[in-house]
């Protein structure tokens, strides 16, 4: 048993190439959350606001601030995941927003609205039926793991982490 | 204790606290790097939210167009004889877009209209009729209202009705605010309010929503149309400054013929709509 299966469970021939598959999952998850970040960010300001205001759970002063603000810090973390700077920490913060993400579609899905999560820019109100709330939880679900992938695996090659001697 | 055990353990201790001294160093370094990590994500969230910020424009104060009501309800703002393009506007009151195209955008058309630059055609009608209340009777009532209210103060009443507008899902645009907003703007008579209360131009609602939808082939809202030519939403309608360059750039063109609502009227009305975020 031993010689099979290495540290958490997973084979040894994974755990011994661990730090490429961080490198992998860094630049994976970092492209999820550029394309995220940057398909709101590239649209009118009035179309971010809406898409936001469609979940109705924020009052109406913050509408606005989160509308702005979430792409630049989908963008930031990715771009700190990408470069490997504090990899545990920014993985947590992503795996929190991925949490945050799923928990207002869930609610959305409650409420019994119609809406499109916005996720990767767009958004809004759309005809009952054309929701797609499973599909898109279970894609957050996806990117969630592999947020916890270097939470738990943070070490990885061409890390600045490393660099910096961590 | 022999001589030896004791120099061992000295060393061992010694090595001891180096490496707990390697460790501190270690976390203090883990520290920085984490805190400096949150810090750069936080100061880029936080300035852009700050600087980036655009205030909408504002309620438009300049002067307006001349305003008149069309056969087919429309309202027209354009300076008589204007010989300019000719723009579209179909819209939900209702609509979250819409308001924000109101926002962003509405000051520019209402000044270039004043300017001779642009004739602009107002096509409310109600998009939201299968929508769930109270979505669909907001929609309704402030169409209804829009219709009742005299040309003359048609746009300023426009604006309210958007300033106003309730967050999608909840109740508004109830009667008696409608003609509570008419009264400010000092148009309140009673048949207006009873053409509010009646719900009387119900029958021109219907027929407006059939000419945007069935001649015009909306399906959401805004659409705009620029002699005939669907506007992106995203690129040019929220984008004041595009759509000013459109309009500039675009021929003069007649304002009547769609007025009528026969489908040979307007063979470009068939342009789809790329505008329909509502889907």
């Amino acid at each position: 048993m031993a010689a099979a299966r290495g540290e958490g469970g997973f084979p040894r021939v994974i755990m011994r190439q661990q730090e490429w598959i961080t490198l992998v999952v860094r630049v994976a998850l970092a492209a999820i959350l550029g394309t995220a970040g940057y398909a709101k960010f590239s649209e009118a300001q009035g179309l971010q606001k809406v898409a936001v205001s469609s979940y109705r759970l924020l009052p109406q002063s913050l509408v606005s601030p989160v509308a702005l603000g979430l792409p630049v810090l989908e963008m930031a973390l990715a771009a700190l995941i990408l470069l490997g700077l504090a990899t545990r920490t920014m993985a947590i913060c992503v795996g929190l927003l991925f949490i945050v993400f799923i928990a207002g579609i869930i609610s959305v899905w409650a409420r019994g609205l119609s809406i499109d999560c916005g996720c990767f820019g767009g958004g809004g109100t759309v005809a009952k039926g054309q929701t797609h709330y499973l599909r898109e939880i279970f894609r957050d679900l996806g990117f969630l793991v592999l947020a916890a992938w270097l939470v738990v695996y943070p070490r990885g090659k061409l890390a600045l982490d490393r660099m910096l001697g961590l | 204790m022999s001589k030896a055990a004791r120099q061992r353990s000295a060393r061992e201790r010694l090595a001891e606290e180096r490496k707990r001294q390697a460790q501190r160093q270690q976390r203090t370094r883990r520290l920085l790097v984490t805190l400096s990590g949150l810090v750069v994500v936080a100061l880029a969230v936080v300035i852009t939210v700050y600087f980036v910020n655009k205030k909408d424009e504002g309620t438009y104060t300049g002067a307006l167009a001349p305003t008149s009501r069309q056969a087919d309800g429309a309202i027209l703002a354009a300076q008589p004889g204007a010989k300019a393009p000719k723009l579209e506007v179909f819209e939900d009151f209702q609509c979250p877009i819409c308001h924000e195209f109101e926002n962003t955008s509405g000051a520019t058309i209402k000044r270039l209209a004043a300017q001779g630059k642009v004739n602009v055609l107002y096509y409310p009608f109600w998009l939201f009729k299968q929508q769930a209340e109270p979505i669909r009777g907001n929609s309704q009532r402030a169409a209804n209202a829009a219709l009742c209210a005299p040309a003359d103060k048609w746009i300023q009443y426009h604006d309210a009705i958007y300033k106003h507008q309730p967050q999608e899902g909840s109740n508004g645009f109830s009667n008696k605010d409608l003609i509570g907003w008419a009264k400010d703007l000092g148009f309140d008579t009673p048949q207006f309010e009873q053409c509010v209360n009646g719900g009387q131009k119900q029958s021109q609602i219907d027929s407006m929503t059939n000419f945007a939808e069935n001649t015009r082939k909306v399906t959401g809202t805004p659409t705009v149309f620029l002699n005939g030519q669907s506007l992106d939403l995203n690129s040019t309608l929220l984008d004041a400054k595009n759509l000013e360059k459109a309009i500039l750039s675009a021929a003069p063109a007649a304002i009547t013929p769609s007025a009528s609502g026969t489908p040979s009227s307007a063979p470009s009305a068939s342009a789809s709509p790329s505008a329909s975020a509502q889907k």
